[in-house]
């Protein structure tokens, strides 16, 4: 017997027949059958076909390891996303999307973003309207029953009860189990510091879009875009000095009766504000409760003559061109009379008088003199290279245009000598006198915070000669003149009042004033510039009836100094000592008759 | 030999996919802790920013005023109460207290205590009963 077995070596299908044991042939130990004709063309066709499918299934195999080796190796990135895409969004994204933080120079958090739950209802699902709305009230104490039975009335399928709850109040209304009603997170920009900082902060609208302050500047950077991620804002406000200057300005504010009130505090060296206040305020967690006119800044939007102050900048004009030494002066004996103005003084001492008293008591026929001596073109230009002519620069949207008058001639330098005549905002008379005093260079005031050593481009004012005596000056107003109640002992402080008549409808009212004071500290190297501005004080007993900027205006400054003082790190000075007395000294040079004369 | 290939190849393929399919698990396992990790950090970061709004919130200054005011005798610093560390005088030695002449040997150097110390390792000093020094 012999058995048949198929044969793998040799290319063509071959049967071979094994012989039986005990068989021999001697010439072949194979013997091949061939099969010729159709049998063999069938054999060959099924042989290639199969051939054939082994291909195709060593490609897709081979493909398929190339695909699972290519995935081993780069992972599986694109399918990950879209995986936990449906499963869940990915929960970076929505902190990112927060509108981000604003915090003060000291870290301290004035706006941040919260996640609040806001409750609505599917009326069509609630069973018992009269009902849910007496369960509600119980949480809700500021709805009535009335108002929510009128929602639920309603025939859509969606409507808001109450847009973010407080979590307790969400977790009483949970707990209550009313069916149909459901909550749906969304963002609530919150203030926890209130009104303190309200004018500068602004505030946002429904869908946390800025719409005002440096919420509305920065509105771009806070909210972020899909390019750019939200980032914090740090401002160059301390609320420490904030909250005393805002507390200093509403103490006084109700002690003389005034409409509003106003002040900031800033870096004569940097041009920070570190406080910034406007009375009345709103506060900026609800806004809408508010009125215009607790919105409206006082500080960077409202536009006023601010009086008496702007001798300063008469006085150091004078002095940096020349035009008259400290030991000049002018005849003070008569009110000027031109083109049907009468330029008078408030307390005429009726004599010549030095440009050190001109200063120190506040004479307006001294100042008009002064600038009509150095010339309108002069004066003009003074004033507009210390920034009073445009709209300053500040990082808020509310910023006012200085009002000038008509035409610049003799008779306006004459007025606005004195401060009456060009209407600008506290915001640039301090940006000045901070230029006055830090060595004669205007910087721009910033509400961000500046790095040190990382300033904007400073213009020159006055020579560093100049704004050393107008230190002298600001410091003898207080020491000697008008604005003692400033004195806040040890600090030095310098300044100067400002009593000026509102304008109201083009003609000066006699019982309506703007009373301000603009200071410095300390006065041997100044470091903050400090104002205070009282809208239409009334006078009491305590000022003798006065309601003038040195009784009313300059103790906010001396009280604020002396709060803020150790705050700002300044170490005190003995006002008495040699040293001190030295350095502040100037010559007053007065021609006045001593008694011991006669 | 041809049967150790397929059993070879056989058990291999089912190692291959236990391990493969081992694998799969665990990536699936790993990535429900990663959302689970995620969402609990994004709560927590949430969680952060209520408290730190709430501290903010409690930590107002007419508040703290208001509570300083209340229940601590602080007034505004005056100047006179500022000073710096070279201000601080020395404090006075009083001549009195050196004039008394300090003696060159320590007295007790030489002496011998009545009772002799007790021998072996040197004892703690306690109190008796009594209250003495034993």
């Amino acid at each position: 017997m012999s058995e048949l077995t198929w044969s793998t070596k040799s290319s063509r299908p071959r049967i071979t027949l094994t012989p039986s044991l005990g068989q021999k042939y001697p010439d072949d130990s194979h013997m091949a059958l061939r099969l010729e004709g159709s049998a063999k063309e069938t054999l060959e066709q099924g042989r290639n076909r199969l051939v054939m499918a082994g291909v195709i299934f060593a490609f897709c195999f081979v493909i398929l390891a190339g695909r699972l080796v290519g995935l081993a190796i780069s992972g599986i990135g694109g399918e990950e996303t879209v995986a936990s895409d449906v499963d869940a969004p990915p929960p970076v994204a929505i902190t990112e999307s927060k509108r981000a933080e604003i915090k003060d120079r000291n870290g301290v958090l004035l706006a941040t973003t919260l996640t609040t739950a806001s409750l609505f209802a599917e009326p069509q699902k609630v069973i018992d309207a009269k009902d849910v709305a007496a369960r509600l009230t119980t949480v809700l104490d500021d709805m009535s029953e009335a108002a929510i039975v009128s929602k639920l009335a309603s025939a859509k399928n969606f409507v808001w009860l109450k847009r973010n709850l407080t979590p307790t109040q969400q977790y009483q209304i949970n707990a209550l189990g009313i069916p149909g009603l459901h909550f749906r997170e969304e963002e609530k920009r919150f203030y926890p510091m209130g009104a303190l900082v309200s004018h500068v902060m602004g505030f946002t609208d429904v869908d946390n879009h800025g719409i005002a302050g440096v919420e509305k500047y920065f509105d771009a950077q806070l909210g972020g875009s899909d390019e750019r991620a939200a980032q914090e804002l740090t401002l160059s406000l301390d609320v420490r000095i904030q909250h005393a200057l805002r507390d200093e300005l509403s103490r006084h504010m109700s002690i003389f009766r005034a409409i509003g009130a106003a002040g900031m505090v800033m870096d004569v060296k940097t041009g920070e504000i570190l406080g910034m206040a406007s009375l009345p305020d709103f506060d900026p967690n609800r806004p809408g409760d508010f009125s215009g006119d607790a919105k409206f800044n006082r500080i960077s939007l409202g536009v006023y003559e601010m009086g008496s102050t702007f001798k300063t900048f008469t006085t150091a004009m004078a002095l940096d061109m020349g035009v008259v030494g400290l030991k000049g002066g002018y005849d003070a004996t008569e009110p000027i009379r031109k083109a049907g103005f009468r330029i008078r003084d408030d307390h005429p001492k009726k004599r010549w008088l030095s440009v050190p008293e001109i200063y120190m008591y506040s004479s307006n026929i001294g100042a008009a003199k002064m600038a009509d001596d150095v010339g309108p073109k002069k004066h003009k230009a003074f004033l507009a290279k210390l920034g009073l002519l445009e709209k300053p620069s500040l990082e808020i949207p509310e910023l006012g245009a200085p009002i000038l008058p008509p035409r610049w001639n003799s008779l306006e330098t004459m007025t606005i000598s004195f401060g009456h005549g060009l209407s600008v905002s506290p915001l640039q008379l301090s940006a000045g006198i901070a230029a006055i005093v830090n060595g004669g260079n205007y910087i721009n005031p910033t509400v961000i915070q500046r790095e040190e050593g990382k300033m904007t481009a400073v213009r020159q004012v006055i020579s560093t000669k100049t704004s050393d005596t107008m230190r002298r000056l600001m410091r003898l107003v207080v020491e000697k003149g008008t604005g003692g109640k400033a004195a806040a002992t040890g600090y030095l402080v310098g300044g100067k009042t400002g009593t000026a008549e509102k304008a109201i409808g083009g003609r000066y009212k006699r019982d309506a004033l703007i009373a301000s004071f603009v200071s410095a500290f300390p006065m041997n190297d100044p470091r903050y510039v400090v104002f205070a501005m009282l809208d239409e004080p009334k006078g009491n007993a305590q000022t003798h009836g006065f309601r003038s900027a040195g009784w009313t205006a300059a103790p906010i400054v001396g009280r604020l100094i002396s709060r803020i003082g150790p705050i700002l790190s300044i170490q005190p000075v003995d006002e008495e000592s040699e040293a001190v007395q030295k350095a502040m000294f100037i010559p007053i040079n007065s021609r006045e008759k001593k008694l011991a004369s006669f | 030999m041809k049967l150790n290939l397929t059993v070879i190849s056989l058990v291999l393929v089912a190692a291959v996919s236990f391990g493969l399919y081992q694998l799969s698990y665990e990536v699936q396992g790993l990535e429900k802790d990663l959302r689970s990790l995620s969402k609990n950090i994004s709560e927590n970061k949430e969680s952060i920013r209520i408290l730190k709004a709430e501290w903010t919130y409690q930590n107002r200054p007419d508040v703290l005023q208001a509570l300083s005011s209340k229940y601590l005798p602080l007034l505004l610093i005056a100047p006179y109460q500022v000073a710096s560390v070279g201000d601080v005088p020395y404090p006075q030695v009083d001549p009195e207290q050196y004039s008394v002449p300090v003696p060159r040997h320590n007295p007790r150097r030489d002496h011998s205590p009545a009772t002799p110390l007790p021998k072996g390792p040197i004892q703690l000093a306690t109190f008796t009963y009594e209250g003495h020094l034993q």
